[in-house]
């Protein structure tokens, strides 16, 4: 029998607010043990939260975003369960009033992946065990966190990856969060289970928890799957519990204890108010949404003639994406922006990271400039390359390097002059073709260009030479 | 009737151990106090929707960093601490 | 009754007394009382004279002082005090000292008052009587066989005993104007949200409210008007609404409309319902009228606010795992089992039973017919009240059904003592203003109290009608007791 996977996840991401969603400690990544703790996020008997502004709105922009619903009305919870690295032994979350409801992302076949909810809440604090003890540092603690949560709706590795990234490069567009995955301010919980191909019942569930990085998602995925489906071809049941991914084994493994006997007792917070936005507000937040990866993506294969690939490399990373659009503005050719871009740009950035700061040594002005003196016929690409290069080094502008004289261009007369001189002092090459020798020809060109030091036309030098030639 | 085994659970939950003596004692008074409570179901009207007293809305602050407290000042009450750190040593 | 807060803020003015003799006064008064009264856990000498002797430089400069500086004054230890041990009288936090400052102390602080000391309670505010205290009950200045009430019982015994002039108290379902009643003196339990809760270590969040305890109706005035400011730091909070209460204090109540709601006399002794009729009398001879009307809702209020406040104290309390502060038990395998025998050891019976309360109704399969439903008769409550308040501007209730009872009568039998909130409850429910007044005697010689209700933010209207009634016969209802220094 062939079986499906069905999956889906529940997805952590920390606002890139300055403080912590309840104190005005800051969010800053890091820090020695407990340098970013007040009495509030190490929950001090008697202080009370406050709720950070700014949350709400990156919430709801995290919303809009994702086509949600936006709750007019909403309310925090108490989410109790009792861990060393919950201050409070609870923990502030969204219970059955979240901000954003019944939202999609859209992945690139056109399938759609729902929304259940995003809902706000504060991360807890980080335990490291040591020979049997255990430290508790609560810097993370009370971060503001976005919790994104999926419809069982993905029935692949490829389809789950896609979902992620999408996700991550939402999120990064609209600048509510860097969702580095690796220094844990993304992370996802995927459930899983497996069925006949064409059944619409529904298999027992496994949950893996906690997943820092894409890759690991894949393999864990691919791992339980083909772990279910072995469970079951051998008579077996999957048994409904909390996995955690190993990823040097590659395998998962059951996370019983933490969670045995888990009855949360969620009930409103008595020490927050209503949250109540209205449609205007909504709306305002609107405005602040930029138009989105995919989105520009179209678009630049729409109207730039852009092949898919390119077109997605330039449409990731926002500063990149804004870069592009202001360097290609107005000249003939956004095409020859977008490879530079891509080409010489992108090989000085190595790391996704270096990709999303994007810092370069020059401006989108400075890019156009050197593109509009090709459009306007007067320099070379290749000229054009060599002297980015420079810029890129120095942050210097192209008329920095490109003399008047580079730039004057070749009049005809002179291309004439260089073509008949061409063919003169090239007996060998013009015998060569004669004799049927195609690529003799290129070598006059060749000769042409050299002696231009690149400011000739190849293609009109070429064809002069033809007609010398006769 | 509130059971022994309620009881057991109520206090796993609570993060309370009742020992083997007492449970006889905690059950019994769990029964009493929820036979108590339990007098709300008598009531014969559902009652009305409970927002928050006051009906308040939006107690918001705004995003700025305040300077957090001396890391010392943070671990002072702690039993026990190491390299910065709230510490819950092993102990057999 | 003539004001103490203004008697001593004379003599500091009139230089007939400096604030370091005054401050050595109680400091020795409650060095020799509080060994029958037990109504501090803690004492702060040192800080006190420290706080006394800045009050002497500034009135020796010649410097204006505001009315509540350099008076000595007290707090019950569920309000943290910046490097001053704060348990809750609970072993769980026993050397437990706050790095920083409830809102209200700071406030009172900044205006210069002398903090003696921090004041006894029931264990994290969960009793009628504070001998659920790690350090044992406070003793009823009137009769030390008696208990001082509770859960502010410290701070009812040291201000009815005079080793304070003033304390501040919390009330969650009583815990202000019970021992206020008790201890023959004047507490004002504030509208949820008048007074900060920051700082105010949390038994039942949506319940709890900081309030004066006073000798007199205008102490409970001025000190509820320096504490009753919004403060950003409390989502709930809202602060005083309208002028500070003093300056309508003593307006005639002509026409005011004083109601009785027959549910509150139901239950009640005889001697207490005595005193209420007479106070309708008094009440009548000053021009205001009586009304009568019914409260049914009120049938549910006691079991409606064990489930809510149990349910938040469940969530409350579950922080004190040894880990930051507080107790930490010595022998165990794991983590886990550090926090669960931490918590057994570190709390008191009352408390576990309230956190095992609360766990249940909050729990799986419960939540609907508990936690939900009480909330709900929650808001018939808040409606009925909202209804009363339109034939009436303040109901005139007993406190207590009851005068002080003996020691350890309490704690035998819990639901029996629950039952004796049945008066104060109601307020906290509402989250209303209410202000216990002394209005007479048992025939045990212990205090009597009554208890005037308002609608939300109107404690200058109760507080106005209290003080006319204590106008009208204050000595006859006020005897100071054997302790204390004399004024």
């Amino acid at each position: 029998m062939k079986y499906e996977m069905v999956a889906g996840f529940e997805t952590h991401i920390e606002l890139a607010t300055n403080t912590k969603i309840f104190c005005s400690c800051t969010t800053k990544f890091g820090g020695d043990p407990n340098t970013h703790c007040c009495p509030i996020c190490i929950g001090l008997p008697g202080t009370l939260p406050k709720l950070n502004k700014q949350v709400i709105k990156y919430a709801i922009m995290a919303g809009l975003a994702t086509n949600c619903e936006i709750a007019n009305i909403s309310k925090m919870d108490r989410k109790n369960y009792c861990y060393p690295d919950l201050p409070k032994a609870y923990q502030i979350s969204q219970y059955d009033k979240p901000l954003c409801e019944h939202g999609y992302v859209q992945l690139s076949s056109g399938k759609k992946i729902r929304l259940t909810r995003i809902h706000i809440e504060e991360d807890a604090g980080k335990l490291i065990h040591k020979r049997g003890d255990t430290y508790v540092d609560y810097n993370r603690g009370g971060v503001p966190l976005i919790e994104i949560v999926s419809e069982p709706d993905i029935s692949s590795v490829d389809e789950a990856k896609e979902y992620v990234e999408r996700l991550q490069q939402i999120m990064r567009f609209i600048g509510i969060s860097d969702c580095k995955m690796q220094e844990g301010s993304m992370r996802c919980d995927v459930n899983i289970s497996v069925r006949p191909v064409g059944s619409d019942k529904l298999g027992t569930r496994t949950e893996i928890k906690n997943m820092n990085s894409i890759t690991f998602i894949g393999r864990a995925m691919e791992y339980e799957f083909q772990r279910q489906v072995d469970l079951i071809e051998s008579g077996g049941q999957v048994e409904q519990q909390t996995l955690r991914y190993d990823d040097v084994t590659n395998t998962t493994s059951s996370m019983r204890g933490k969670e045995d006997a888990n009855d949360y007792r969620y009930f409103r917070d008595p020490d927050l108010v209503t949250i109540s936005v209205t449609d205007e507000e909504i709306d305002d937040l609107r405005k602040l949404i930029p138009e989105l990866p995919f989105e520009k993506a179209e678009r630049y294969i729409d109207e730039f003639g852009m092949n898919e690939k390119d077109a997605r490399n330039l449409s990731k990373y926002r500063r990149i994406a804004e870069f592009f659009e202001e360097a290609s503005d107005g000249v003939k050719t956004p095409k020859t922006v977008a490879n530079f871009i891509i080409g010489q740009i992108f090989r000085r950035l190595e790391t996704e990271d270096d990709k999303e700061k994007f810092d370069v040594a020059i401006t989108a002005q400075q890019l156009k400039e050197l593109v509009m003196l090709i459009d306007n016929g007067k320099i070379r690409n290749n000229l054009a390359k060599s002297t980015l290069e420079k810029m890129l080094d120095t942050g210097k502008s192209a008329g920095d390097f490109i003399s008047e004289s580079d730039m004057a261009g070749m009049d005809e007369g002179m291309l004439n002059d260089l073509c008949s001189r061409a063919v003169e002092s090239n007996p060998k090459a013009v015998a060569d073709y004669k004799a049927g020798k195609i690529k003799a020809l290129k070598s006059m060109v060749g000769f042409v260009m050299k002696e231009s030091r690149g400011k000739a036309d190849a293609s009109l030098a070429e064809a002069k030479i033809l007609e010398i030639l006769g | 009737m509130v059971t022994h085994d309620d009881v057991i659970a109520i206090a796993r939950l609570s993060k309370l151990y009742i020992p083997e003596e007492e449970l006889d004692s905690m059950t019994k008074a769990m029964d009493d106090i929820i036979k108590f409570a339990d007098t709300i179901n008598n009531a014969s009207e559902e009652g009305v929707e409970f927002d928050n007293i006051n009906n308040l809305s939006n107690a918001f602050r705004e995003d700025e960093v305040v300077e957090s407290f001396d890391r010392d000042e943070i671990l002072c009450n702690a039993n026990d601490i190491d390299e910065g750190h709230f510490l819950v040593r092993k102990r057999v | 009754m003539e004001s103490r807060i203004k008697h001593y803020n004379n003599m500091l003015k009139n230089r007939e007394i400096t604030c370091t003799e005054l401050t050595e006064k109680y400091l020795s008064s409650i060095e020799s009382d509080n060994k029958d009264l037990n109504a501090y856990v803690t004492v702060t000498a040192d800080a006190a004279m420290e706080a006394a002797k800045k009050t002497d430089e500034k009135i020796s400069r010649g410097e204006e002082i505001s009315l509540l500086e350099g008076i000595p004054m007290t707090l019950k230890d569920n309000i943290s005090t910046k490097g001053i041990e704060t348990t809750c009288c609970s072993k769980i936090l026993e050397g437990y000292k706050p790095i920083y400052n409830a809102t209200v102390w700071e406030t009172l602080k900044t205006q210069g008052a002398v903090l003696l000391g921090k004041t006894n309670m029931d264990e994290f505010a969960m009793g009628s009587s504070s001998e659920t205290s790690y350090f044992g009950g406070a003793a009823n200045p009137h009769n030390i066989n008696h208990v001082a009430g509770g859960s502010s019982g410290g701070v009812a015994s040291a201000v009815g005993g005079n080793i304070a002039v003033y304390g501040l108290g919390s009330d969650t379902g009583g815990s202000i104007r019970q021992p206020a009643s008790f201890c023959g003196i004047v507490g004002l339990k504030p509208t949820y949200g008048a007074v900060s809760r920051f700082g105010l270590i949390a038994y039942a969040s949506s319940f709890d409210q900081i309030g004066p305890i006073t000798t007199t109706v205008e102490d409970s005035a001025i000190v509820f008007d320096a504490v009753s400011a919004y403060d950003k730091m409390d989502s709930t909070s809202q602060g005083r609404k309208g002028a500070p209460t003093v300056d309508t204090l003593k307006n005639d109540i002509k026409g005011m409309k004083i109601g009785i709601a027959r549910e509150y006399l139901e239950g009640v002794r005889d001697e207490v319902r005595v005193c209420i009729e007479k106070a309708c009398e008094v009440y009548k001879s000053l021009g205001a009228e009586i009304v009568y009307f019914d409260l049914p809702a009120l049938k549910y209020a006691l079991p409606v606010y064990y489930i809510l406040a149990c349910a938040e104290a469940s969530s409350n309390l579950g922080r004190y795992d040894g880990i930051r502060y507080g107790y930490r038990t010595d022998a165990y395998k794991d983590v886990n089992e550090m926090i669960c025998k931490t918590r057994s050891e570190g709390f008191g019976d009352e408390v576990k039973r309230r956190i095992m309360l609360g766990t249940y109704v909050l729990s799986a399969g419960y939540y609907d017919a508990y936690y939900k439903k009480a909330q709900n008769l929650r808001g018939s409550i808040v409606n009925a009240f909202k209804n009363a308040f339109k034939c009436c501007d303040v109901i005139l209730a007993p406190t207590v059904p009851m005068t002080a009872f003996e020691k350890g009568n309490a704690i035998s039998d819990p639901i029996e003592t629950y039952l004796t909130d049945i008066c104060t409850v109601p307020v906290n429910i509402a989250g209303l203003p209410g202000v216990s007044i002394p209005c007479g005697f048992g025939e045990n010689g212990l205090p009597i109290g009554m208890q005037l209700i308002g609608n939300t933010f109107c404690e200058s209207t109760i507080l106005n009608a209290a003080w006319q009634y204590e106008n009208a016969v204050g000595s006859e209802v006020f005897r100071p007791s054997q302790y204390g220094i004399k004024l």
